[in-house]
């Protein structure tokens, strides 16, 4: 079990955290916010790339930075830029990884084998990766993540550049893997965990907002989301007055689906909130701020 | 080792620096080639050996000249007139005349002055020796530097410990052994400045450049977080150090190995292996070349590549710890570039009354770059017994601090 204890980090004066309290043990946890919100910044305190300015991280009691090899030897880990060797093939690029992880390398040799088939990319597995789409190379850094057969599997972003079907497969590699392990996955891709996550944490302005479950999440909306038809000359106004989750357009009239925490008027149809409904109104600011 | 041997890799097969080892290699051989026209008149000295022995005694050169004037009376039956040397006949003679003469007659009059000139050189050795006064060459020494204070004080003192070393060599023996005339073929010049001062460019080159590849290599592919976050982690800089040390004991090897292979095959050295590199003959400009100690060619060529090898590790010990702190290889490259100059640099900045102008030259550059004048008494300012030993030690100990703390602050640095 990883238990992250009233975390912070500071750089200089800039807060990229604050006052983290976690706990994970094996199943899938989907790490949600906007860019910036802090995402990284944990995840590499959780690989270890990063130390915290105060507090700790624990694994079944013990400070992570002091376990040192023995924590990472348990730990896959696929940062959000994943970089590769340009002139390397899959193969050797997993051979090298596989020796900084302490594989022997016959056994390393089969383990790879397995993971490009997992991944789709036995056809090339000897072909150079500067030639590779970008789905392709995540796929390696997926692959990467899985050859020591980790206990902790933390990914960064893991879906970027994968297309729908490569997604939809990598969803189900992650159920499978989640049965026996603990699984974190950083995204601003709801879709990406709705479906398949034990519990989502959301970050909000560097502090922790929520680590519960999809339905527990979205109860906190419970009663606030509807749906109605504006017109269009009503759009503008509507949009200043409440905050919009989606817009679409249907027999020249607008389907809006809103929140509004206040009493109930006539034409609103309450609807079942959805996790992505609490991410555009928890993050309506920063998203406003992106734009 | 798996790690260490898959480091290794990175280098051999980077593609600058094979193209780079190949250029400096052609580049060394043109040079060797372009200085071989003397390669058969060298020769000559390797006969005198083989008939006369290595040292020069008053028998052995009574034989030598008795030897030539025997060579002369060849030249009278040649020519039909008797000649005091061969050098008079030459001069009078044009080049038609000397192209009516075979091969073999040509060849003999060249053997005969080169003879002349190697037994005129002999014969006047102690006479030489003679006019040197080590202490009046101090005092000259002291004007051509403008040292004054307690940096004349000190540059006097070594002298005087310099002035014992030179009796002792005379009462050796050590400047009456034969090798290659040093002011007509400059051999020492050729092979420990000209040759070795690009060698010694060329390995750093690659060396720093190998150095820098290695140590940023993860960041600069942007391999670092998932480098980092193996089960290796950050110890990965271990093997990346080692990796680093082998490819630059690897470099200078094979860079010093098939320059000097080629200089060895080029020019016969089989017979002056063993010969004093104090020799009489090893004088090459005012002052001839004298070692502390009883070196022989042999012996100081080991000695001079063993101390290249040493700062070689040293400043790419020292390369990696800049690397590790920038992690580019563009900057670490010309930071450490710059530091070599500066390094080399520093006694000039230093005032000429103070010690400390002779210490700012106890620099692994200053020990590079000063290779033809290594263990030698008669090379300036670093003229020192001790340089080349206090040199090694203290930046091995500073290059070591510098390590450690560069290491420990990796260790605990973050890796964004």
């Amino acid at each position: 079990m990883i238990v992250v204890k009233d975390v912070s980090k500071q750089y200089g004066d800039f807060t990229a955290l604050e006052d983290i309290s976690l706990e994970f043990s094996n199943g899938l946890y989907g790490l949600l916010a906007p860019n910036g919100a802090g995402k990284t910044t944990l995840i590499k305190m959780l690989a270890t790339l990063i130390s915290p300015s105060s507090g700790e991280i624990q694994y079944n009691g013990e400070n992570i930075i002091a376990m040192d090899q023995r924590y990472r030897e348990l730990l896959g880990f696929l940062p959000q830029q994943f970089g590769f060797y340009k002139n390397y093939s899959p193969a050797q690029y997993l051979l090298y990884l596989a020796a900084l992880k302490g594989i022997p390398k016959q056994q390393a040799r089969l383990k790879i084998d397995e993971l490009l088939a997992k991944v789709a990319l036995s056809d090339v597995k000897h072909k150079k990766m500067k030639k590779f789409s970008g789905g392709m190379i995540q796929r390696v850094g997926i692959a990467q993540a899985l050859l020591n057969d980790p206990k902790i599997l933390i990914l960064d972003e893991p879906t970027a550049g994968l297309d729908p079907k490569e997604r939809a497969r990598f969803r189900h590699l992650l159920t499978d893997l989640a049965r026996e392990r603990l699984v974190i996955i950083s995204t601003h891709i709801v879709s990406d965990i709705e479906s398949i996550a034990n519990e989502i944490i959301m970050i909000k302005n560097k502090r922790l907002l929520y680590k519960d479950s999809v339905e527990q999440i979205c109860d906190t909306l419970h009663n606030a989301v509807y749906e109605t038809t504006v017109d269009f000359g009503q759009l503008d106004e509507f949009r200043k007055r409440h905050v919009l989750l989606s817009e679409k357009q249907e027999y020249g009239k607008m389907i809006v689906r809103f929140i509004h925490k206040g009493e109930k008027k006539d034409g609103w149809i309450p609807v079942q909130p959805q996790l992505e409904d609490v991410f555009l109104y928890e993050y309506q600011d920063e998203m406003i701020e992106g734009l | 080792m798996r790690i260490f041997l898959l480091e290794c890799k990175k280098v051999i097969l980077s593609p600058v620096l094979i193209g780079l080892f190949l250029l400096f290699t052609g580049f060394n051989f043109l040079v060797i080639f372009n200085s071989s026209d003397h390669r058969a008149e060298l020769k000559m000295v390797n006969e005198i050996i083989d008939t006369y022995g290595r040292e020069i005694t008053p028998s052995s050169l009574q034989q030598f000249q008795d030897d030539i004037q025997n060579d002369l009376l060849k030249l009278q039956q040649l020519t039909g007139k008797r000649y005091d040397s061969v050098n008079d006949f030459l001069e009078d003679l044009d080049v038609e005349e000397y192209e009516r003469y075979s091969k073999q007659e040509q060849a003999f009059l060249s053997g005969l002055q080169v003879k002349e000139m190697y037994e005129s050189i002999a014969s006047s050795i102690d006479e030489n020796y003679e006019e040197i006064d080590i202490e009046k060459e101090g005092e000259v020494a002291l004007e051509q530097y403008q040292l004054s204070g307690k940096a004349a004080e000190t540059y006097l003192a070594e002298n005087e410990k310099f002035t014992k070393r030179f009796d002792e060599m005379i009462r050796n023996g050590e400047h009456k052994q034969w090798f290659f005339a040093g002011k007509a073929y400059y051999m020492h010049t050729l092979l420990f400045k000209d040759l070795f001062s690009k060698m010694t460019i060329e390995i750093l080159l690659l060396v720093i450049l190998s150095t820098t590849f290695l140590a940023t290599y993860e960041f600069e592919q942007r391999t670092h977080l998932v480098a980092f976050a193996t089960q290796r982690g950050r110890r990965l800089m271990n093997n990346k150090l080692v990796a680093s040390l082998v490819m630059a004991f690897v470099i200078t090897g094979l860079v010093l190995g098939s320059t000097l292979g080629v200089f060895f095959l080029v020019f016969d050295y089989s017979h002056v292996w063993e010969t004093s590199v104090s020799s009489a003959f090893n004088w090459e400009y005012n002052f001839p070349y004298v070692s502390w100690w009883d070196l022989s060619f042999a012996q100081f060529l080991l000695g001079v590549i063993g101390v290249l090898f040493v700062s070689v590790l040293l400043i790419s010990a020292l390369t990696f710890s800049i690397s590790l702190f920038i992690k580019n290889s563009y900057v670490s490259f010309f930071v450490t570039a710059a530091s070599f100059i500066l390094l080399y640099m520093l006694p000039s900045f230093m005032p000429h009354s103070s010690n400390w102008l002779f210490v700012a030259g106890y620099t692994v550059p200053t020990l590079v770059m000063a290779i033809p004048g290594l263990f030698m008494g008669s090379s300036g300012l670093i003229f020192f017994r001790n340089f080349e030993w206090a040199t090694i030690c203290s930046w091995t100990a500073i290059t070591m601090g510098v390590l450690m703390m560069t290491y420990r602050r990796f260790v605990k640095s973050d890796i964004q």
